[in-house]
């Protein structure tokens, strides 16, 4: 099979990886870098749990080339938490039960990354409308929601 | 009126009772908590199923000769290499890959094993199948009609437990008859007759199925998996692969969400198998379409019940009978029948109670459990008959509940003498905080509705050991699923009784190896069994740790405590010992290591009314009422729910964040059953296996449920706690049917409750 070379940069790594040219961006990050956080669910692009950000934009990985994302700075989970020290938005989701079994939890967090990078005081509502497309199926979401808020709480406390 | 006695009287002060945070968070926030999706072996190979394009026909012929060509496949089986490996834990019915017939479009017809998860996917499209096609039996009516053809010709042949009663395509009928309904009905001033039906829903864990197996040299095979019962499992594959259990060691894999869609073997005999044909790991995982087609949902069901009722609405007698649509295999469906005869009448007095549970062979994915199985579909026909007698009778649905509802002392359906009974407790707080009296705006409607539930028995066992440093590890053999019953219930109810923070806890679960026997997170029971277990090993820990202590201090055992982690004297906490000299004093003497073990007393029920149920009484049950405010727009049939409300009875909150956690996850998959959810049968295929046509609720779709916990201990759980897990998703479809209904004043009697159904129901009459 054919192989094409790929840069790609992950969490301000750059990885020089060869990859065929309909390889989605989640099977690489998986599959040829290791980085696992980042979980698969549906493989359509349907329930989040695969999304990771590209410049700064929340993006399904598991119907996204990798080679699209060739030229554009990736972020996933792992490279939020720098030395184990939790993001606030980590740490709130931890804290405030909107983390059950898990698997939906790596996408969320970055869909969540995504919004507060965007718009860094959310209401509910608009929490509620960025994470539309990332399903959780043991929380019933109330707790996400209020994470998602806390965080945005925390952050902005920061000295900027 | 009885008084409950709590095992424990107090519960220790601190940590019980606090929303303590779970214990593997900080790995699930980080992406570094490993699932068994994640789980890799060297020199591991891919596994892959070929599966039925036809729902129901004769295997003519497998042609697999191009697959095994195919380079990089490393071993191919058909159903003539398992003939004599069947499944499942009642009715042996199942082979586990199809022999000579296929039964459900999607049930396994091949196996293979290949270098890469690509090539073992190319080979199952290598393999040629001929079928002579058989009619679909498409749901319980055409299955139970007269002559209708047998699912399974052969079904007699079969070993099943002794309790089960079947009949062709009838794979489990339980029956429970109290009293004299004939004279009820009778008698009766008012009888109503209703027919609801609800649709087959699924689990839809995020982390679909997935294991691995790997043998050793000397034929030991060690099974990787996302599953909540690991004990389960082991027995399981004894049982269909005729290996001896003590070859066999499980070790579960973080879960990515179970709901009872992981108690039973599902992925694991393929990697098995397939393992020891090519003496390497061999790991398999199930798609999401995988998933929708062949993995037990939730069985659609159909009600039909007769109620009995007086003057006053007092309830008299009911009749029912519920065929629930169980697909090709049996599974657990010969237990879910049970269910239904203790969820029908639910949780009001009965003067005489006729009902019967079939499950129905029929040409579908064998169904299996799902949170709560059988219970929802039960309640849904129940509950909403009751909003039906009380608009007939011109009572108020809430009137309606109070005056018919159980208190204690009263009998459950089956006799069981109820204890700790907080239903109208619940009731009371959910009208409240409804605002149930007030007027309706226009165009909504309020709804409640009540259930009860069981806390499951099953045996569980502990070890706590001290580590030379002072530090306490918990050995258990339950599953942390992600509901927080073991990284947070558990580990509190542990740390507690130690005076620890159970961040200085390690725990140490779910591993056949290495851990203690634990009947699986299942029927809401890990909380309660699992913790009175662990307080027993705390409680033998410390005598051993006190008796070590004794001899150093010069002091009697009894005089001793465990306090601010020392070991030291009742009557001068001077004299004292630290918890790593208590533990190098022990590990000179072989070790400190404290065990316990529980299993409930068997609750005591009118055996003789109860026919064919695999059991016949809810354990430790508790209570809850829903209510929720919804609107309809009755021009397109639209419903948004603007408020849904949990009161759940508790018993004793161990850990008020994840007890809630466990109510509003669940409601909301029960929201999700009601307006949106259904696994759609067309010619006996499912038209909708995938998440963009199977409607799992969005966080958009949902309001916040509120939930209040009602605190009534039971006399069996530590501290009086009950069961939790499960009890959320039983009432919403009947709490959202009700809400409609109040709102409209048309009853929808088929889930799921949407747009379209409400619109019919409306225009029905005219």
């Amino acid at each position: 099979m054919t192989l094409i070379p790929l840069e790609l940069r992950v969490n301000g790594a750059v990885h020089q990886i060869q990859v065929t040219p309909g390889a989605f961006l989640l099977d690489v990050l998986r599959d040829d870098l290791g980085l696992q956080g980042t979980k698969e669910a549906c493989a359509e692009g349907e329930c989040g749990a695969c999304t990771v950000l590209i410049d700064g934009r929340a993006v399904t990985s598991c119907i996204y080339f990798a080679a699209q994302a060739q030229g554009h700075e990736i972020t996933t989970i792992e490279g939020l938490s720098d030395d184990g020290l939790l993001q606030p938005l980590q740490q709130a989701f931890a804290d405030l039960g909107a983390v059950q079994c898990g698997f939906c939890t790596p996408g969320l967090v970055m869909a969540a990354t995504g919004l507060l990078d965007q718009s860094p005081n959310p209401s509910a509502a608009e929490v509620r409308e960025g994470l539309a497309g990332n399903l959780c199926r043991c929380t019933g979401y109330g707790n996400i929601v209020w994470a998602v808020l806390d965080a945005a709480m925390q952050r902005g406390r920061e000295p900027l | 009126m009885r008084t409950p006695t709590k095992i424990v009287e107090t519960a220790p002060p601190g940590i019980i009772g606090t929303s303590s945070p779970r214990l593997d968070r900080r790995d699930k926030v980080a992406g570094t908590f490993e699932y068994g999706a994640d789980a890799i072996r060297p020199g591991m190979l891919w596994g892959r199923l070929r599966r039925s394009e036809i729902p129901h026909g004769i295997i003519r012929s497998i042609d697999i000769s191009h697959a095994v060509a195919l380079p990089g496949v490393r071993s191919v089986i058909t159903g003539e290499d398992t003939v004599d490996f069947l499944a499942s834990r009642l009715i042996r019915d199942e082979p586990i890959i199809a022999h000579e017939r296929v039964r459900y479009h999607g049930e396994p017809v091949a196996a293979v094993a290949a270098d890469t998860e690509e090539i073992a996917e190319e080979a199952c499209r290598l393999i040629t199948v001929e079928y002579q096609p058989l009619p679909i039996i498409h749901d319980t009516g055409e299955a139970l009609a007269d002559g209708a053809p047998l699912i399974h010709p052969n079904w007699e042949s079969y070993w099943a437990a002794p309790l089960v009663r079947r009949n062709g395509n009838v794979m489990s009928h339980a029956s429970l008859k109290r009293g004299d309904v004939a004279s009820a009905f009778a008698a009766a001033p008012h009888v109503f007759e209703d027919h609801y039906d609800v649709s087959m829903v699924h689990q839809v864990s995020l982390e679909g199925r997935v294991a691995i197996a790997e043998f050793d040299s000397d034929g030991n095979v060690h099974v990787w998996s996302s599953h909540q019962y690991p004990f389960g499992l082991r027995q399981d594959l004894a049982d269909i692969l005729h290996i001896p259990v003590g070859k066999i060691r499980v070790t579960i894999t973080g879960v990515g969400g179970g709901f009872g869609g992981k108690l039973y073997a599902g992925v694991e005999p393929y990697c098995v198998l397939l393992s020891q044909r090519t003496r390497r790991p061999v790991k398999m995982r199930f798609t999401r379409d995988e998933e929708m087609i062949a993995t037990s949902p939730r069985t659609g069901a159909r009600v039909s019940l007769r109620t009995a009722v007086d003057e006053t609405g007092r309830f008299l007698a009911r009749e029912g009978v519920i065929h629930y649509d169980s697909g090709a295999y049996s599974a657990s469906s010969p237990s879910i029948v049970s269910v239904g005869l203790l969820a029908l009448p639910g949780p009001y007095r009965w003067k005489a109670l006729s009902i019967d549970a079939m499950a129905v062979y029929t040409n579908k994915a064998n169904c299996g459990s799902y949170r709560a199985p059988g219970a929802p579909q039960a309640v849904f026909a129940g509950e909403s008959q009751i909003d039906k007698i009380a608009r007939s009778l011109d009572i108020d649905p809430f009137d309606l509940r109070m005056m018919n509802a159980v208190e204690d002392g009263d009998l459950g359906p089956t006799g069981q003498v109820l204890n700790s009974v907080s239903l109208k407790e619940t009731l009371k707080v959910a009208a409240e905080a409804i605002g149930w009296t007030e007027p309706r705006q226009h165009g909504r409607g309020k709804g409640l509705a009540c259930s009860w539930w069981t806390t499951t028995g099953g045996a569980s066992s502990a070890y706590i050991r001290l580590d030379e440093d002072g530090s306490f590890v918990l050995v258990v053999g339950g599953t942390e699923i992600g509901t927080g019953a073991l990284t947070a219930g558990v580990a509190q109810i542990c740390a507690g009784e130690l005076g620890i923070d159970p961040e200085e806890l390690q725990l140490i679960s779910a591993d056949t190896e290495v851990t203690p026997y634990d009947f699986g997170a299942q029927g809401s029971r890990t909380t309660v069994q699992i913790g009175n277990a662990v307080i027993k090993a705390t409680a033998d820990l410390k005598s051993q740790m006190f008796e070590v202590a004794a001899g150093e201090l010069g002091i009697d055992p009894d005089r001793l405590e465990l306090a601010d982690k020392q070991i030291r004297s009742r009557d001068d906490p001077t004299r004292a010992l630290e918890l790593s000299e208590v533990a190098r004093l022990g590990a000179s003497r072989g070790g400190l290591l404290g065990r316990g073990s529980h299993l409930q007393p068997p609750t005591a029920f009118d055996e003789a009314a109860v026919e064919g149920a695999v059991f016949g009484v809810f354990n430790t049950p508790s209570f809850g009422t829903h209510a929720c405010e919804i609107e309809v727009d009755a021009d397109t049939g639209e419903a948004t729910l603007h408020r849904y409300l949990v009161v759940q009875d508790v018993g004793k909150v161990i850990n008020p964040l994840y007890a809630k956690g466990q109510l509003s996850g669940g409601a909301v998959q029960g929201i999700g059953q009601a307006l949106f959810e259904e696994l759609s049968y067309r010619d006996g295929v499912v038209a909708n296996p995938n998440l963009t046509d199977y409607k799992v609720p969005t966080i958009v779709d949902v309001p916040e449920v509120e939930t209040i916990l009602v605190e009534r201990p039971s006399p069996t759980g530590p501290y009086g706690a009950k069961g939790v897990g499960e009890t959320g998703i039983i009432a919403p479809t009947a709490c959202i049917a009700n809400g409609i209904y109040d709102a409209v004043g048309v009853q929808v009697t088929r889930t799921p409750l949407t747009a379209q159904r409400i619109w019919e129901a409306l225009h029905s009459d005219t």
